[in-house]
């Protein structure tokens, strides 16, 4: 049962940030993860993947979860049944990132802040889309980062991680998002 | 033949232009029902278009959560001031974001709808779904209001209006030149009959009618008129010849007459004179040798001296009548009254002690001769007198009556009258309904009236019955 095993730690996390920001109630929290998981979803309808990532229709659209799962059942309940261009969604969590090839969105967990740029390097030039709400994630060469203004939640993009990935992100998700990085696309 | 009350002419525009404003009405009133119709597909064309644009970018604000981005994107829409309200609802249906950004309860409904377009009373609104990548994210809903298609009615109308007040103007033109084509040989043929049978000239033609219905007609009517103006013409020379032949009778006839006449006066005239010698040798054998003849010789000598008086009397009365024939009439003035009174004295001389009621109407003075009348007077009086005789209390009235512009003047008495039968008879010569035993007379009194009257350009006629009395009439031309 190493789910259950997992699942200890994030409710000990949740206890403290609860406790730690009086202002913002328990739920608040659970729903962020809940507004994430959605917009993980919709990410997959504002990028465009190579083709070479997903070359057959029998090969699932892979959402991965790399270190501790902060979603809970959130983003297995708005994937499930849902297809992206013709391929299955399918969730699958991940320890370590040798194993993240098949993903083509990668939500780095807040639990490897730690080896981020490490994971980032490894991933560098990969056709995977990462995704995490670490601090200047995509500062730090992440190509989406969940930054929370204004008790809103935005986006952050890093073009140039994201042109090095050869993904193509809509206009209409630029728009919606704060970009960072370098200006300039660099080829 | 008096002229129409209604002239083909206005018959004719009338027609036409009633045809020409009907088929533009039906045909302005398609136009308009057609131009609304496909305006309002056009309408909802154009809403639902700008409806997916807003919705294809409005995709990321609705997935990403951000209402104030999809605020903005519908603000887009304040360019436009046809459209009143614009809603975003999310995937579960909720309000997300509105156009204007506060809008009064009800403008927008509170969760979305079903997807499609419809009319609502002065509005069109539209809700298409948001999705991207075939990923519904939520539902647009649009509302504009229609005065686009209200401004387009009216200008439709105004279009549909000027045209049918242009084209009814050269409607008008044009139907007033048709007309003019049409009708024209029609009047013409119009004004030719009234000329004829108002003025029966028969020499008129309708010619030049145009080659249709009417130039046969007209031609039809000029046939008709050469026809009617050939028979005239036959009519009048026969009546020409006709009085030709008549006048030259009537002088054959009065040549005749003349000598019939100068031939009976030389007659009468000879006859005279050895009648007298009868008469007078009868009287000079009656002195001579009246005493020594008998009773019955000198009856004989008697009777025939009396019968060469009544010859000669007879042959008297003839010379008058062919006198009165040929004798020159000298008109004047006659005073009929006066003249009638002293034909009455002396009749009244001649009837003696027999007991006589003249009665004379209001008589006047008339144009004529006067010894011809005093003539026709006394043998109408004299025979009133005689045929009175056998009556106790005689009565003869004489009256004149104006009637259709002649003068009638009637002698009645109650004497012994004649059978009307014969009354035919009355006026020829030597005709006598009575014996001379009965009446004397020659017989020649009446047709001498006769004879008189005609020549004064009158007419004589009689009525009467047997014992009742008779009335004898002369009329004489005003």
């Amino acid at each position: 049962m190493p789910v259950l095993v997992l699942r200890i730690p994030i409710l000990a996390l949740l206890l403290t940030l609860i406790l730690a920001t009086p202002s913002v109630a328990g739920t608040k929290l659970t729903h962020e993860y809940d507004l994430k998981a959605a917009f993980m979803f919709h990410f997959a309808q504002f990028v465009e993947w190579p083709r070479e990532a997903l070359p057959e229709k029998t090969t699932p659209f892979t959402i991965g979860i790399l270190g501790e799962d902060p979603f809970g059942k959130s983003l297995d309940e708005i994937v499930a049944n849902e297809e992206v261009d013709g391929h299955k969604l399918l969730v699958r969590r991940f320890q370590h990132v040798n194993q993240t090839d098949s993903c083509q969105i990668l939500f780095i967990s807040p639990s490897e802040g730690s080896r981020l740029d490490q994971i980032l390097t490894h991933l560098n030039r990969r056709s995977i889309l990462t995704v995490g709400d670490t601090k200047d994630f995509a500062l730090r060469s992440g190509i989406i980062g969940f930054v929370i203004s204004d008790k809103r939640l935005r986006l952050a993009v890093n073009l140039a991680a994201a042109n090095a990935a050869g993904l193509t992100i809509s206009s209409k998700l630029l728009r919606q998002s704060q970009i960072v990085g370098p200006a300039r696309v660099q080829e | 033949m008096k002229a129409p009350r209604t002239t083909i002419r206005r018959k004719l525009v009338t027609a036409m232009m009633l045809t020409s404003t009907t088929v533009l009405l039906l045909v302005g009133a398609v136009f308009v029902a057609h131009d609304v119709v496909s305006f309002r597909r056009l309408l909802v064309q154009a809403l639902i278009t700008r409806a997916n644009i807003l919705a294809a970018n409005s995709t990321a604000a609705l997935a990403f959560r951000n209402p104030e981005d999809a605020g903005q994107i519908l603000a887009a829409l304040k360019t436009d001031p046809r459209m009143i309200a614009a809603a975003l609802y999310d995937q579960k249906g909720r309000l997300f974001a509105t156009y204007p950004a506060s809008v009064p309860p009800g403008t927008v409904p509170p969760a979305s709808g079903p997807i499609g377009h419809r009319f609502e009373k002065s509005d069109l609104v539209v809700s298409q779904p948001v999705a991207e990548e075939g990923q519904s994210l939520g539902t647009l809903y649009l509302k504009s209001d229609l005065k686009e298609l209200d401004d387009r009615l009216r200008v439709d109308a105004m279009v549909v209006l000027l045209a049918v007040l242009g084209s009814i103007v050269v409607a008008f033109a044009f139907s007033t030149w048709l007309q003019r084509r049409i009708a024209q040989p029609i009047l013409t043929l119009a004004n030719v009959a009234r000329n004829v049978s108002e003025h029966k000239d028969y020499s008129l033609r309708a010619k030049g009618a145009g080659d249709d219905e009417v130039g046969v007609l007209a031609g039809a009517f000029d046939e008709m008129l050469s026809e009617i103006q050939q028979r005239d013409k036959e009519i009048r020379q026969l009546n020409v010849d006709l009085e030709r032949r008549v006048n030259a009778r009537t002088a054959e006839l009065e040549g005749a007459n003349k000598e019939l006449e100068a031939f009976s006066y030389s007659v009468s005239h000879d006859l005279r004179a050895p009648l007298r010698h009868i008469d007078g040798f009868v009287e000079l054998l009656a002195k001579h040798a009246g005493p020594s003849l008998d009773e019955k010789g000198r009856r004989h000598l008697a009777t025939i001296s009396t019968a060469a008086q009544r010859m000669g009397a007879l042959i008297d009365d003839l010379l008058v009548f062919s006198r009165m024939g040929r004798s020159e009439m000298r008109k004047t003035s006659v005073d009929l009254a006066a003249l009638t009174e002293e034909v009455v004295q002396e009749l009244k001389a001649d009837a003696g002690n027999r007991c006589v009621e003249w009665k004379l109407g209001k008589l006047p003075t008339v144009q004529g001769d006067p010894s011809m009348l005093r003539l026709v007077l006394v043998n109408l009086l004299a025979n009133a007198l005689k045929y009175s005789g056998p009556k106790e209390a005689a009565r003869i009235e004489v009256e004149a009556q104006s009637q259709n512009g002649e003068l009638i003047v009637s002698v009645r008495d109650n004497g012994v009258g004649f059978d009307p039968t014969y009354s035919h008879k009355l006026f020829g010569v030597f005709q006598r309904l009575h014996g001379s035993d009965e009446f004397e007379g020659t017989g020649i009194g009446l047709a001498n009236v006769r004879r008189i009257v005609s020549r004064h350009g009158g007419r004589t006629w009689a009525d009467g019955t047997i014992n009742e009395g008779a009335t004898f009439y002369f009329s004489l031309p005003k």
